[in-house]
């Protein structure tokens, strides 16, 4: 009988394994949005990388350098980047540490912790739209003394947008992000549907509802927009270019008013949108995690990791751009680099920035992730993205990528149109949810005003 | 009640965890009780030694964190700017009367602990009966439910958010079967607190069942042999027997899952991150959103301390009532 009872203890603390097992593969498919998309894994490894160069002893400089990682092939890319710096530069020698992101907070847990015990890296990954808030606090520097208009106009607009705040400039990146509409080639064909081929031919709001709901019936929905990922930064780096594209916003240009932008009648009406699709039962808000791929669902809202998932899973797939009202805009913004008022070497410092976000790195890096380089030329020199369907991904990525607000109040200021969002999605009340809301960053905004 | 129950032997106690049971007392031979005097500073010295450790922990993890977290209610701390903390009084405390999300997170968490702390008592007892009888796998059925106990809470928060998709969970494929709609566990506003409810009882009853368990194992065989003389049913054995002796460790119980219920954080975080439209956010999960992700220490802070006092609040009020049911 005892034997027994060991027997059960046993199968449970495999099954507990394998469960852990599974919460870290999760959090690989998040990409990297650098976004809270995923919470449901509480496994975090950190610690220093074995870069393959040893500090020889006689460098001027050593820098710590802080990387964020959502798999391993990306750390593979990183390490090797670093090792390649360190070779190239005999007067500087970098010392990475990688801190897994788990797709929830452990990141920016680690950057807290070291900013209070005051002993931040001299350079660091930030997710983008946080940049502002770093940027306002005095934690990361501006780095234009640094960068010529030259090596500037050879990132993708977006990222310049996103690294800028209080027109300087502060991070650089060599990957960016974007939200696409992948279709099922074998559904959309059976419902005779065309799909749009270029930017041009992107779906507008009205043939998104319409071929949406000719194509949900029984056994599929007509469109995932990847509710499960939780009420986080995807619900607004996903959901934000609605309102934009409406003429609306979530903030004031220069980041200091929230009345009037986030409870506009456009954004408003751009939620109103979101409720509709709701309410005509074309998505769910609690699809299946794998509900595409599956072909559970004919269209899909997602990052440039669903193509990853979508190819691995054998699907007869397509993907096409981000469906517009009136303006064409897409969805913008990925980790980057930044360096701290830490460190004692600001130039060596954004040296590194820039090795690390070249065209070698960001094609690198594109390559080991899945997601588009942040360098033009990259695009042009990477075969895939100048063939469908990724070309698509290309066009929108350099031609209607909107960045994220550039505002310290930011943290507060996404979980507010996240709320707003997800209350659309649950078919409340849409106006005195975002009016309650438009509050609490009003609060928020107080902080920062001087 | 409480001093025999030491001495009460049951059939089956060499299986019951002994973490409940009295240590038996010291009975001093008379050589010893010599040396007892010079001993005795040695083993103060000893003692403390050994509570050093304790102490020193206590001290740094505990007290310390009290004392700065009492101190930062009273400050702006905001996390990026560490070197710029300004003192702004009461501030942050009237903030709390004027906090829509702290009003709605507070009645949140007293409803979990309202149907948590009695359902989880029935439940736990109901099975400590359960156990107790002689039945086959009677093992396997204590292992079985004391398993979920030695989950990682996380783990087992993953895992029922699985089993409550309403497309693909177990739970409502289960449903599906006897024909009812899929229901959305997590996702409406007016069911997620009460899956969260269910899960976590289902996770929690375990513990409180070996506890409960081994109070039974303790009341005294005869006390139900003497009922059964008088011809009592098994109903008025329970009645009259297992309750009353049950009844110093079912308040020990009570206290204990109050406090953990009003503690509740890692269910609501993994989850359903508090939503949907806050339905499941608890006090402890929006100080720490506060704190953590939308950097607010001070606030956090502020809203902390009024925890610690509402808890301090609801513990003495149960102590009362536990003495008073003990005169």
């Amino acid at each position: 009988m005892k034997r027994f009872g060991y027997v059960v203890f046993g199968l449970i603390l495999l099954f507990m394994a394998a469960c852990s097992s599974d919460s870290t593969a999760n959090s690989e498919g998040d990409g990297g949005a650098g976004s809270g998309e995923n919470a449901s894994s509480d496994t975090v490894e950190t610690g220093s990388v074995e870069t393959t160069v040893e500090a020889s002893g006689d460098e001027d400089v050593v820098l710590d350098f802080w990387i964020h990682q959502t798999g391993e092939d990306e750390t593979k890319a990183y390490i090797d980047l670093i090792d390649g710096f360190n070779e190239a530069h005999e007067d500087i020698h970098v010392n990475a540490e990688v801190i897994i992101d788990d797709g929830a907070s452990a990141y920016s847990d680690s950057i807290n912790a070291a900013l209070v015990a005051g002993n931040l890296p001299d350079v660091m990954a930030v997710d983008g739209p946080y940049v502002a808030s770093f940027a306002d606090a005095g934690v990361i520097q501006p780095i234009d003394d640094y960068i010529d208009e030259e090596t500037k106009n050879q990132y993708v607009d977006s990222i310049i947008q996103q690294g800028t705040y209080d027109d300087q400039l502060y991070s650089l990146g060599a990957m960016e992000a974007s939200v696409m509409l992948y279709y099922n080639k074998d559904l959309l064909e059976e419902a005779g549907i065309e799909p749009a081929e270029s930017l041009e031919e992107a779906w507008t709001w009205d043939e998104l509802m319409d071929h949406a709901k000719s194509l949900t019936n029984d056994d599929q929905y007509g469109l995932n927009l990847f509710m499960n990922y939780g009420v986080g930064e995807w619900l607004t780096f996903m959901g934000a270019p609605l309102a934009w594209s409406n003429g609306g916003g979530l903030i004031s240009e220069d980041g200091t008013e929230v009345d009037g932008y986030l409870n506009s009648p456009e954004t408003l009406e751009s939620l109103q949108y979101v409720k509709s699709l709701f309410e005509e039962g074309v998505v769910t808000e609690s699809p299946g995690e794998m509900q595409f791929e599956e072909g559970k669902a004919a269209l899909a809202l997602g990052g440039p990791w669903i193509a990853v998932s979508a190819e691995d899973a054998g699907l007869n797939w397509g993907m096409m751009p981000y469906p517009y009202k009136d303006e064409r805009v897409s969805p913008s913004g990925s980790m980057a680099y930044a360096v701290t008022n830490n460190t004692e070497h600001p130039e060596q410092a954004a040296e590194l920035m820039k090795w690390m976000t070249n065209e070698e790195a960001a094609i690198k890096i594109s390559e080991a992730t899945g997601m588009p380089p942040a360098q033009k030329s990259a695009f042009e020199n990477m075969d895939k993205f100048n063939e469908r369907p990724w070309s698509v991904m290309k066009e929108q990525v350099i031609e209607t990528a909107h960045a994220r607000p550039s505002t310290p109040a930011y943290p507060v200021l996404t979980d507010a149109f996240a709320q707003s969002f997800h209350a659309a999605a649950l078919g409340e009340d849409v106006e005195s949810v975002v009016e309650q809301q438009v509050q609490r960053v009003k609060r928020e905004l107080k902080r920062f005003e001087e | 009640m409480s001093g025999n129950s030491s001495s009460a032997k049951s059939l089956t106690s060499d299986r019951t965890p002994s973490h409940t049971r009295r240590p038996l007392q010291k009975v001093p031979s008379p050589k010893k009780q010599k040396r007892r005097k010079s001993q005795a500073f040695q083993e103060a010295v000893t003692g403390y030694f050994f509570l050093a450790p304790a102490l020193i922990l206590l001290g740094v993890f505990l007290l310390y964190p009290m004392g700065a977290a009492f101190y930062y209610s009273f400050t702006d701390f905001y996390i990026l700017k560490p070197d710029d903390i300004s003192w702004i009084g009461l501030e942050n405390f009237t903030y709390i009367l004027q906090d829509a999300e702290f009003r709605q997170a507070f009645w949140n968490t007293v409803y979990f602990s309202v149907i948590v702390v009695p359902v989880q008592l029935a439940v736990a007892l109901v099975l400590a009966l359960l156990i107790n009888k002689k039945i086959r796998f009677r093992v396997f059925f204590r292992t079985a439910f004391f398993s979920p106990v030695v989950m990682s809470l996380v783990v087992v928060s993953i895992l029922w958010t699985f089993m409550y998709n309403p497309n693909e969970g177990l739970i409502n494929q289960l449903l599906g079967l006897v024909g009812i709609q899929p229901q959305p566990f997590l996702t409406s506003p007016d069911q997620a607190m009460n899956s969260i409810i269910v899960m976590s009882v289902w996770q929690g009853a375990g513990f409180q069942m070996m506890i409960f368990l081994s109070g039974l194992q303790n009341i005294p065989n005869h006390l139900y042999e003497a009922a059964d003389i008088d011809g009592a049913s098994s109903w008025q054995k329970f009645l009259h027997v297992t309750l009353p002796g049950l009844k110093n460790i079912a308040l020990f119980i009570f206290i204990t899952i109050s406090i953990a219920a009003f503690k509740l954080l890692v269910q609501p975080m993994i989850m359903t991150q508090g939503g949907p439209l806050g339905s499941t956010k608890s006090l402890v999960y929006h100080i720490y959103e506060t704190g953590f992700n939308y950097r607010d220490v001070g606030y956090a802070s502020a809203m902390a301390v009024v925890f610690t006092v509402i808890v301090l609040v609801i513990t003495i009020v149960q102590r009362v009532l536990v003495r008073e049911e003990r005169g």
